[in-house]
């Protein structure tokens, strides 16, 4: 069984959620081989195993950004989403 | 046969050099598009081998460089990679099409998708390239950058990145590209390896691939299918002295650099880039790990004295271990002086460490801020230095602000040192990277000029010495000007420090003089630098 853990990041970044992060972002979903999606509050699962999808959701700074991390344990779930927010926010 | 017409640009370096075109395809048109030949699943799976196989060779070339080249390269690979882009690519190659241009096709659709998005259209160039590499892998043509070990080849393109140059062979003896100006990285990267260059060159990609050329860097030109006796003779000054008649010093970022200025005719080193031994470091290192690389560097350095510049990090130029937010003009940003105060802790490690290595080495060390532009900053700096034991304190000259100011330093500075590349693009409020810029940022500017005389005037008035470390104090025939400015010390690359002791050393001072007086009463660069050609050519 798998656990799921979201957290919550409001995107500070002056460009946006942009190339470099999403690079980052892809290669530890990758690395870490679990399951993760990005989404807007009421808007579609965007999954962070692709970054074309990542990229094309043109996350502006200021809004707010649900990451979804599903994992083994709730260890690694937290771990992987508190890394995506460093990502996220120092590009 | 009709007359061919020469390209005029910035030349970097002064030897002229006669080679064959050879046009990058990185900055080239699209693939032209084309059938595939084998079945649909056989070019869909050939094309994901393509893709995997031009990654991880890129991979492998961007691990060379430094990181900042590698993590941009690192996330366009991250986005070719992705399998979505393989489904952008079906509908191509379900209708007949070759992988390359089901590649291109699905890259564009994807740009299309992205729209205005500014940080994305910024590096839409840089991910086409790599696809149209990608499509040469697949078509198995020879890779754009796998240039012939053999022949004399000028590399001709738009722009050229630090990627690109890590490729060059012995066979690449010029370089000529459309952008860029006589500061941009890579006109630094060609002074830096020795490599004649005409940048900022209107028309060069009209070139013919394989055509010969002569690349006429003293001239500022390109002349399709000339010989080398049409070059601009650099002009030859026989020396009437055995000492320049200012003193001349090297630029250095490490040991390694120290060792080559060595080997020069170099009277010790005008600028120390002390940023450099941090680059690779990912916490910050221990005083006496800090201790031990400022010795070896002033153990190497050529003999004389060494200016060495605190460091002079940013956002544009991040330094691991001290994070700085994204900003919007890095330039005008955290930098420089400013992270002392952001980072004081490592501000006073730094100094305390150069002072324990001027101690256990005896060298004559002076040591100067980076980026200042008020007294308030000055006095901060002199205090640092103070307290860690450093006597000879000094600052850059680079912004407008410090220069109206700097009679008011007095007691607070025992040196000052233009930096004139960034003094330019802050004088001029011109980008000294931006590629259509870079006839602002040329060291031939009248106004340039009329602002190193000011600094000149204050550093008399201060009873202090006035250097010149940017890329001004490089060409031969500026640092002629500079020195009859005033100018105390100049100091360049390696590569560069013997030609310009050698022109120093073939004219007096009243030479140098009425060279600068031309200069200052110039309205244009072009004027400032044809009067001063026309005079040293008199003699």
């Amino acid at each position: 069984m798998t656990h799921s853990y979201t957290h919550t990041v409001v995107v500070t970044d002056p460009v946006g959620l942009h190339a470099r992060p999403i690079g980052q972002i892809v290669s530890l979903v990758k690395a870490e081989g679990v399951e993760v999606t990005l989404r807007r509050p009421g808007g579609p699962d965007v999954s962070a195993s692709s970054a074309l999808r990542l990229l094309a959701m043109k996350v502006k700074t200021g809004e707010e950004i649900a990451v979804v991390v599903e994992a083994l344990d709730i260890e690694t779930a937290t771990r992987v989403a508190l890394e995506i927010d460093t990502y996220i926010n120092q590009g | 046969m009709s007359k061919t017409v020469e390209l005029r640009g910035v030349g970097v370096g002064s030897q002229g050099i006669v080679g064959n075109v050879w046009l990058l395809a990185m900055a080239g048109s699209p693939l032209e598009p084309q059938r595939a030949t084998r079945e649909l699943a056989g070019e869909a799976e050939a094309l994901t081998t393509s893709i995997a196989t031009t990654v991880s060779g890129l991979r492998g070339d961007a691990a060379a460089n430094d990181s900042v080249s590698s993590d941009i390269m690192e996330a366009l690979l991250v986005l070719v990679e992705d399998s979505e882009l393989l489904e952008l690519a079906r509908p191509s190659l379900e209708q007949g099409w070759d992988g390359a241009t089901a590649l291109q096709n699905a890259l564009d659709e994807f740009s299309q998708l992205m729209g205005e998005d500014e940080e994305f259209q910024s590096r839409v160039g840089d991910l086409m390239a790599i696809g149209r590499e990608i499509g040469s892998v697949h078509r198995g043509e020879t890779r754009s950058l796998d240039l012939p070990s053999e022949g004399q080849w000028v590399i001709v393109a738009k722009d050229l990145t630090p990627l690109e140059t890590s490729k060059f062979g012995p066979s690449v003896v010029g370089v000529i590209t459309e952008h860029g100006g006589p500061t941009s990285h890579t006109a630094i990267i060609c002074r830096a390896r020795n490599l004649p260059a005409v940048v900022g060159c209107h028309g060069a990609l009209t070139l013919r691939h394989g055509s010969s050329v002569l690349l006429d860097p003293a001239g500022d030109r390109v002349v399709p299918g000339g010989s080398l006796e049409l070059q601009t003779q650099s002009i030859m000054l026989a020396p009437l002295s055995d000492a320049p008649l200012i003193t001349v010093r090297a630029n250095i970022g490490s040991a390694e650099e120290g060792r080559d200025a060595a080997h020069t005719v170099a009277q010790g080193v005008g600028l120390f880039r002390t940023e450099v031994l941090y680059l690779n470091a990912s916490d910050t290192p221990s005083l006496a790990e800090q201790q031990a690389l400022y010795r070896e560097v002033f153990l190497a350095a050529p003999r004389g004295k060494i200016i060495v510049r605190t460091i002079d990090a940013g956002s544009d130029k991040p330094v691991p271990f001290l994070p700085v937010a994204r900003e919007e003009n890095p330039a005008l940003g955290v930098r420089g002086f400013r992270m002392a105060s952001k980072f004081p802790e490592f501000a006073e490690s730094q100094l305390r460490a150069i002072a324990g290595a001027v101690v256990e080495t005896g060298r004559d060390v002076g040591v100067m801020a980076p980026m200042v532009s008020t007294v308030e900053e000055v006095r901060h700096f002199a205090s640092l230095c103070r307290q860690a034991g450093i006597t000879q304190v000094g600052i850059m000259v680079e912004t407008p602000a410090i220069i109206s100011v700097l009679p008011d330093l007095h007691g607070l500075v025992s040196f000052l040192s233009i930096g004139t590349n960034d003094l330019s693009q802050y004088l001029f409020a011109a980008d000294r990277l931006h590629p259509e810029l870079s006839s602002f940022n040329s060291p031939w500017q009248p106004g340039l000029f009329r602002e190193i005389k000011r600094v000149v005037d204050a550093g008399e008035i201060l009873g202090v010495p006035v250097g010149v470390c940017g890329e001004s104090g490089a060409n031969p025939l500026v640092a002629i000007v500079l020195a009859g400015l005033g100018i105390h010390s100049v100091s360049a690359a390696s590569s560069a420090v013997n030609d310009v002791a050698s022109a120093l050393q073939g004219v007096t001072k009243e030479t140098a003089q009425r060279c600068a007086s031309a200069a200052l009463a110039a309205t244009s660069p072009e004027q400032a630098q044809g009067e001063v050609r026309a005079i040293l050519e008199e003699l």
